[in-house]
Parts: structure tokens; sequence; C-alpha cells
């Protein structure tokens, strides 16, 4: 069987502006990807990277971001992506960078690592707190995060192995 | 890397056998710069400006950082040597294809010879008129 193999980038934008959470949206992520890409590798990085590149998922909370592109070319995309220094978004920027946690052949091994990291994130900030009630509600949210995370994860497992049956479908 | 001679006796051989078993370094190119116009010229400034331009517009800032080196040119009928690390070759090989105008005048980079060594841009077998 045959079939086009992908790479997905799971990202983390960071910003220190404050308005940035309400007005980042996808395609916005799209165009400033492509547009980096362009700068870094011109016309023919731009070219190679533009098949099947595309926004999967996007969380404007936590800044996390999914991009797809093709793996012969992934490398193009990943060695642009430190070079992103802003946003832009209804004619305005934001300043921004991103910071690439993973890069998986599947959309359900980004997910796996992404419920991974979040959770190491919390025991971090459980060791860095520093009053009794960030204590107990961090300490409150690992447990639960244990119980509903593992509920969540089978759900949207099946929903995630329904779209790679999609993708490979195409 | 160079294995030479064969290594029989003390006294020097009368010729000396080289064998290179790695790629190049570098791989040197001959080219041509041809303009539909006629009368135009540059100075190497502007030539190697040029290639750089032609090598950001297809690659990019990366395509823009490879080191090319203009050996030789002349100014005269646009004729230049380069130098390009070998896995540089095809980026600067497929920018000058690529390239089509100079300052709005239509243009056109020919390939003559490449070779990874220098000295075989020397001749041009293909040059030779045989009787």
């Amino acid at each position: 069987m045959v079939r086009f193999k992908n790479r997905y980038f799971l990202c983390e934008i960071i910003s220190e502006d404050l308005h940035f959470q309400q007005s980042i949206d996808e395609w916005a992520v799209h165009n400033t990807v492509k547009n980096v890409v362009a700068r870094m590798h011109g016309d023919f990085g731009l070219a190679c990277c533009s098949i099947a590149f595309s926004v999967k998922y996007l969380n404007a909370y936590t800044g996390i971001v999914l991009l797809r592109c093709r793996k012969d070319f992934h490398r193009l995309l990943w060695s642009s992506l430190p070079f992103i220094t802003h946003l832009e978004s209804r004619n305005e920027r934001y300043r921004c960078s991103f910071n690439t946690l993973h890069v998986g052949a599947t959309m359900r091994t980004c997910q796996k690592f992404l419920i991974h990291h979040n959770r190491n994130q919390l025991l971090v900030l459980l060791r860095n707190c520093t009053s009794e009630a960030d204590r107990q509600a961090i300490q409150k949210s690992v447990q639960s995060c244990k119980f509903v995370g593992e509920e969540q994860y089978n759900s949207e497992d099946e929903e995630s192995k329904d779209e790679e049956s999609d993708d490979s479908m195409k | 890397m160079i294995e030479s001679g064969d290594g029989k006796g003390s006294k020097p051989s009368s010729y000396e056998r080289i064998v290179l078993k790695n790629a190049s370094e570098y791989y040197y190119l001959k080219i041509h710069l041809e303009f539909e116009e006629v009368g135009i010229s540059l100075n190497a400034f502007e030539f190697k400006q040029l290639i750089i331009s032609a090598l950001k517009q297809l690659h990019g800032e990366v395509g823009a950082a490879l080191p090319v080196d203009v050996l030789s040119y002349e100014e005269k009928n646009l004729f230049a040597i380069l130098r390009v690390p070998i896995t540089g070759l095809v980026k600067l090989w497929s920018a000058l294809t690529l390239l089509d105008t100079y300052q709005n005048r239509k243009c056109a980079f020919r390939v003559i010879q490449t070779s990874p060594f220098l000295l075989a841009l020397a001749g041009n077998s293909r040059e030779l008129v045989l009787d």
C-alpha cells in the first residue's frame, strides 16, 4: 500500500503581548509560516512546503499549534520556524516566537506527546509554586488531569484514527 | 584520501598515480551571460550581485548565503568562472538557469563547462577543430 507521508509539527507560540490571544487565527499562522519559508528558502522552498501544508489545530489560549507538511520537505519548514519574529493579524503585528515541541508522523503521536508534555508542565508548576493555595489547586488539577485525560484521550484517540484513515484515503 | 605512487623501492618513480576516492570539495563552473540586446556591460560587483539576487529569488536567504566565488570575470565578453561547494552546486545551477532579467532587460546564463577540477576548464573539447 502506498500513501503520502506527512510530518506534523507541534509548536507553542510564545508571546508577551496581551492582546495576542484574542487576535490570532489559523489564517494568520498560515500566512506567517508561509512568509517565513518564502523568506528563508525562496520560491523553491515555498513551493515545496505548500504541498499539503495546513494548520491542523490552533489553541489560542495555550498557544499550541499543529502544522502539517509533506515528509520530503519537512526540513525546509523546520529550519524556517525559528526565524518567525512576529505574527500579523488584522493589520496588526504581534511579537512572538515559535518553539517546536515535537515533530511526529501522525497527529496521534503529537497528541500523545502534548498530553505527556502538559502533565509534566503541571509537575514543574507544582515544584515551583510558593503559596499553599496554589499548591493545592495544582495538586487537584494534576489528579484530575490523569483521570479526565485518560478518558478524553481514549475518545479522541478514535477520532484521530478516523482522521488518519481519511488522510490515507486521499 | 590520496594514494600516490606504487611504493616499490626508494628511487623516485617517473610517473605518479593519484587516485581520489572522495568527491572533491568544490565544483567549478564556466558561465556566460547573454543579453538579448547588445552593448550592455556590467562590472564584477554587479555580476556577483546578479548571481546572489538570482540565488535569493529561488532559494531565499539560505541560498544567498552560499559561498559562491567569482574566480575570474571578463567584462568584455561576460565570461566568468565560479567556484561553489559541491553541496550548493544544484542550487547555484538552478538559480542561474531560472534567472531571466537584469534591470528589466532579458538575459540568460549559459553554463558552458562544469568540473570538479579547475584545470579542466582550461580547454574545451567541444571547441576543438578536427581535420
